[in-house]
């Protein structure tokens, strides 16, 4: 019983994903309007870190990683960082002694990320080349 | 659900509670919302109040990114159901009026 609350967990959250990832691989997000605008664009006009990330998803699903560079720098670079977590999680769900995802506890390893995500939100939002190569497009 | 990860709240004083790190990222990235970066700073404050013995306040910069994190999700899935509404009825609307059942004009 307790195995089962444990592992309904991780597969709960993987089939989330997956039902994701086959709605953005099926509706590519870069040419259909039916996916919702980013808030703080719409309010703003400007850019967020975040912006161009649901096309990102399509790109990276459709095998088009140098789309996906250009249309998010900050999510194809966090990638990697994000299937190490998943890939802890998963294999902390069968262990007893537990994983610890120590990067993410170091003071220095944070402050360094949000430092590039504010640099990354400034850039993005200057209208000159090169920093308009961080602007999705 | 007793391991450092998966609860909320630190069931030890020994452990570092955790800094929602990764899930602020994922908030940041995808939710399109200040709230993810505000979870970012809180993390960072859990790490380094809990470095310099702070343990209480690494607790409670825990909970503060646990707050924003979960602000932020939920936030852009209601948004995101929301649009998705939305795009439906105003389709639906529009292909009601091409058929001339129902007069949309606007």
């Amino acid at each position: 019983m307790d195995k089962i609350k444990l592992l309904s967990r991780p597969i709960i959250l993987g089939i989330t994903v997956l039902f994701i990832a086959l709605l953005y691989f099926f509706i590519d997000a870069r040419y259909s309007t039916i996916f919702p605008r980013c808030p703080f664009n719409l309010v703003t006009g400007l850019l967020c870190p975040g912006c161009g990330s649901q096309r990102a998803i399509s790109a990276i699903l459709h095998g088009d990683f140098l789309h996906a560079l250009r249309l998010n720098l900050l999510l194809v670079l966090s990638l990697p960082l994000i299937v190490y977590s998943a890939l802890v999680h998963t294999l902390n769900a069968f262990r007893t002694i537990q994983l610890r995802q120590t990067i993410f506890y170091s003071p220095l390893f944070v402050k360094l990320f949000l430092a590039a995500v504010i640099l990354f939100w400034v850039l993005r939002n200057i209208p000159v080349y090169p920093f308009t190569l961080l602007a999705p497009a | 659900m007793e391991n450092s990860y998966g609860s909320e709240i630190p069931h030890t004083p020994n452990v570092q509670p955790k800094n929602w790190l990764v899930e602020s990222i994922l908030a940041t990235i995808f939710c399109c919302l200040p709230f993810g970066i505000a979870g970012i700073v809180f993390a960072s404050q859990v790490n380094s109040k809990w470095v310099a013995g702070d343990h209480a306040g690494a607790l409670e910069a825990s909970r503060q990114a646990a707050k924003w994190t979960k602000i932020s999700f939920l936030v852009s899935i209601a948004g995101f159901i929301f649009a998705l509404i939305f795009v439906f009825f105003f389709g639906g609307m529009a292909f009601l009026g091409s058929l001339g059942v129902m007069g949309v004009n606007g």
